[in-house]
């Protein structure tokens, strides 16, 4: 199998200093294949968007375009493999379609807008197959948003590019011109052999166009796999809070989706709790809060302890490391973010070892950056310090900042 | 589009006509009548085509050394200062963008009168007052650029606030300079109310190269400009380079600012109407308007220099105040028109 065109490899990004907006995300996108981005608001589509369109440089991961890393290149050598479809662009001034569309010529142009041979015919071919020829003349801010939508496709197609990504390219359209632009998005995946990523918001529509979905939810990805395989019942339960029965088309055999009304799971409070576990000892915690209706976060946890499982099951946005090992930097950064963003971080009452006592110095820290701590002490530190008596050293420090509980019961109450 | 390169093409001769027609009409009117026979016999005579006509050794003298440079100097700076007003414009992404308007013209005259003031206007060769201009213009568009952009975008509020709180600080601090500035007052004074006039050969030499370069850099960032208007984001997805784009263009439309300011001192609005009313022609690409821009600029300011002299003669109206009565009217209107376009959005 050749190499894909476009490969994200375990990608985490973000903006300033925001916790970041993806994490550790890996995907590809192989040449004539179609992939469906989906996911609620605030899942992560957008920034991963970016990060493969060269907008947005990730904290760490690779991105590779052709072989190509976008971000150790120019912007005109990048625009030759990958071409963006973005919602909606309007010009400062009034442009013509066809003056907007050779604009996606300008990677092959010099400065003075020259040099490019074919840029006439790659121009008339482009409108010709979005079917926007008699808009030519047109002022763009004059197009309703649906014409515009398509010009702006035609300026990407314009570009060449073997890559091509398109964010919500459906909003501004009415459900024949839907239609019309995905299955030209078909076609030139199948027959110009182009890699498509899309984000959609419209799970239906995603599932019949696209051979792959991938789902993202709190900035991790969930699911990865053909639409019939992903898009079920109890995923849209998880990652939107929707009831909704998935049916099959009897004629293509793709799902698509049937929404119950009124049945929406209740609207978490916004507020973000981060728990410190271990040992299995925040797995009760973590479900008690999420069901309150917090936004609850985890970390740093190690593999295949309880907390992770639990974690990893009700998909939660967290920090992980290899089974006893100890917390890299990167994990510790990432930590860091979680708990700065976090309203209250609960500390639990876990044995600490070496592997896990850099947990105490996250906490210590984010408790002097004026986080709230709640320090459960179930079980005295001395009975379950396994460093020599660094851990009690810290404990106490901790305990200087932060609310300390003897029971789970009196740190949910403590929460508020 | 055969039919639009026609129409182009006719657009440019057009403007070409008219700047021909303002520089005749600008040579004949004045102070004194001067007939176009005698204006041609003259040139004739320089040339060692014919004999020495009988006019006036005065009208000689009013001819060459008045008029003629005067009327050269306000072609440059009207090309000056429209390219600079058009760079600003694809920069800003906003038609009320002007040298005058968001302060960096003022910029270049702080950075022009601290060198008078400092006694340090013969250095660099007697460029010395232009290199400041060029700083001080160069230091204010970056700075109202910073200000004006809120994300992604440059508001028209924004701009127009911020090139008047610059203004307003740049004012003050010209004020204070000068009541430092002792016996240089009188030549600060001079240099400020400026204009055209009395400023004879030696500043059409330092300005002409400097603008003649200005013109073919902005040739180099026409194309990118149009794309820049899709916006910051787009432009770097069709392959642009934002950033350098930014910089140069910056650049670019201070060294004309600066240069133009520094032998001319303030003059508003040319650098606002001049494209503005030409991306209602030749509409609004960069590389059709760069040329027809160059034409235009120095048409509209030649011609208006002649309502300056005429307006109360003997008397002469300060060139300045000339373009902002054209142009203040103008630009009121623009901001309405702007609004109407806002309120229709929202």
């Amino acid at each position: 199998m050749p190499e894909a065109r476009l490969i994200l490899d375990d990608i985490t990004a973000g903006y300033g200093l925001r916790p970041p907006a993806v994490l550790g995300v890996s995907l590809q996108v192989s040449a004539g294949e179609v992939v469906g981005l989906v996911g609620p608001n605030g899942s992560g589509k957008s920034s991963l968007l970016k990060v493969a369109s060269r907008a947005l440089r990730p904290r760490s991961g690779s991105v590779r375009l052709q072989g190509f890393d976008p971000y150790s290149i120019g912007a005109k050598d990048a625009a030759h493999l990958v071409a963006v479809v973005p919602q909606d662009v309007v010009p400062a001034f009034s442009f013509t379609s066809l003056e907007m569309v050779m604009m996606g010529r300008t990677p092959y142009m010099n400065g003075w807008g020259g040099g490019d041979p074919q840029g006439w015919e790659r121009t008339r071919s482009a409108m010709a197959a979005v079917e926007v020829q008699h808009l030519a003349d047109r002022p763009v801010d004059e197009l309703s948003g649906g014409e515009r939508q398509r010009v702006v496709l035609a300026q990407a197609l314009a570009q060449d590019a073997p890559v091509l990504l398109l964010d919500e390219p459906t909003t501004h359209l009415d459900i024949r011109h839907v239609v019309e632009l995905l299955s030209l998005v078909r076609g030139l995946a199948e027959s110009e052999g182009k890699a498509v990523l899309a984000v959609m918001h419209d799970l239906t529509l995603a599932a019949a166009l696209c051979d792959r979905m991938v789902v993202l939810h709190r900035g991790q990805v969930l699911a990865d796999g053909r639409p019939e395989d992903v898009l079920t019942s109890s995923l849209l339960k998880t990652v939107y809070g929707v009831e909704a029965e998935i049916e099959r088309s009897r004629a293509t055999g793709k799902p698509a989706l049937v929404l119950g009304l009124a049945t929406a799971a209740p609207m978490p409070l916004g507020k973000r709790a981060h728990v410190i576990g271990g040992a299995g000892r925040g797995s009760v915690l973590m479900r008690r809060l999420a069901e309150l209706g917090y936004e609850v976060t985890a970390g740093v946890l190690h593999g295949s302890d309880t907390d992770e499982e639990v974690a990893s099951r009700m998909n939660l946005l967290r920090v992980s490391v290899p089974p006893f090992s100890g917390i890299d930097d990167a994990a510790a950064r990432e930590c860091a973010a979680l708990l700065a963003a976090a309203d209250v971080v609960f500390i639990c009452d876990a044995p600490i070892g070496p592997a896990n006592i850099r947990n105490l110095e996250l906490a210590i820290q984010a408790g002097r950056g004026g986080t709230r701590l709640i320090a459960i002490e179930e079980s005295p530190i001395d009975e379950r310090d396994f460093t020599g008596g660094r851990a009690s050293e810290l404990w106490n420090e901790l305990r200087t900042n932060a609310t300390v509980v003897s029971s789970y019961e009196e740190a949910l109450l403590g929460a508020g | 589009m055969k039919l639009g390169r026609r129409r182009y093409r006719r657009v440019l001769v057009a403007l070409a006509l008219l700047l021909i027609v303002s520089i005749f009409v600008a040579v004949a009117v004045g102070a004194v009548w001067i007939p176009p026979t005698s204006t041609a016999r003259l040139f004739a005579w320089k040339l060692g085509l014919a004999g020495r006509p009988p006019v006036p050794r005065s009208t000689e003298v009013i001819l060459f050394q008045l008029r003629l440079p005067r009327i050269l100097l306000a072609g440059v700076v009207g090309m000056g200062l429209a390219t600079a007003g058009l760079l600003f414009q694809g920069l800003f992404r906003n038609p009320l963008a002007d040298p005058a308007i968001i302060g960096v013209s003022s910029g270049a005259a702080l950075g022009a009168i601290v060198v008078i003031v400092l006694g340090g206007a013969a250095a660099f060769g007697g460029l010395g007052v232009t290199a400041a201009a060029f700083a001080g213009a160069t230091a204010t568009a970056f700075g109202v650029y910073r200000l004006a952009r809120v994300g992604p975008t440059v508001n028209v509020a924004t701009l127009l606030l911020a090139g008047i709180a610059v203004a307003a600080m740049i004012s003050a601090v010209m004020s204070s300079v000068m009541a430092f500035s002792g016996e240089q007052i009188r030549s600060i004074y001079f240099w400020l109310l400026g204009g055209l006039g009395a400023r004879g050969w030696d500043s059409l030499q330092i300005v002409t190269p400097i603008v003649a370069i200005g013109l073919l850099a902005a040739v180099l960032l026409a194309h990118d400009l149009n794309v820049l208007s899709l916006g910051e984001e787009r432009a770097a997805q069709l392959g642009v380079d934002v950033a350098r784009t930014k910089r140069r263009s910056i650049a670019v439309g201070a060294l004309l600012a600066g240069a133009v300011v520094s032998v001319s001192g303030v003059i508003g609005f040319v650098g606002l109407m001049t494209p503005h009313v030409l991306r209602l022609v030749v509409g609004p690409d960069h590389r059709k308007l760069l040329p027809a821009v160059a034409i235009a600029g120095p048409a509209f300011l030649i011609s208006a220099d002649v309502l300056a002299r005429v307006v109360i003669s003997p008397e002469e109206l300060p060139i300045g105040a000339v373009t902002a009565l054209l142009g203040a009217p103008f630009f009121l209107y623009l901001l309405r028109r702007e609004r109407g376009k806002a309120e229709s959005h929202a």
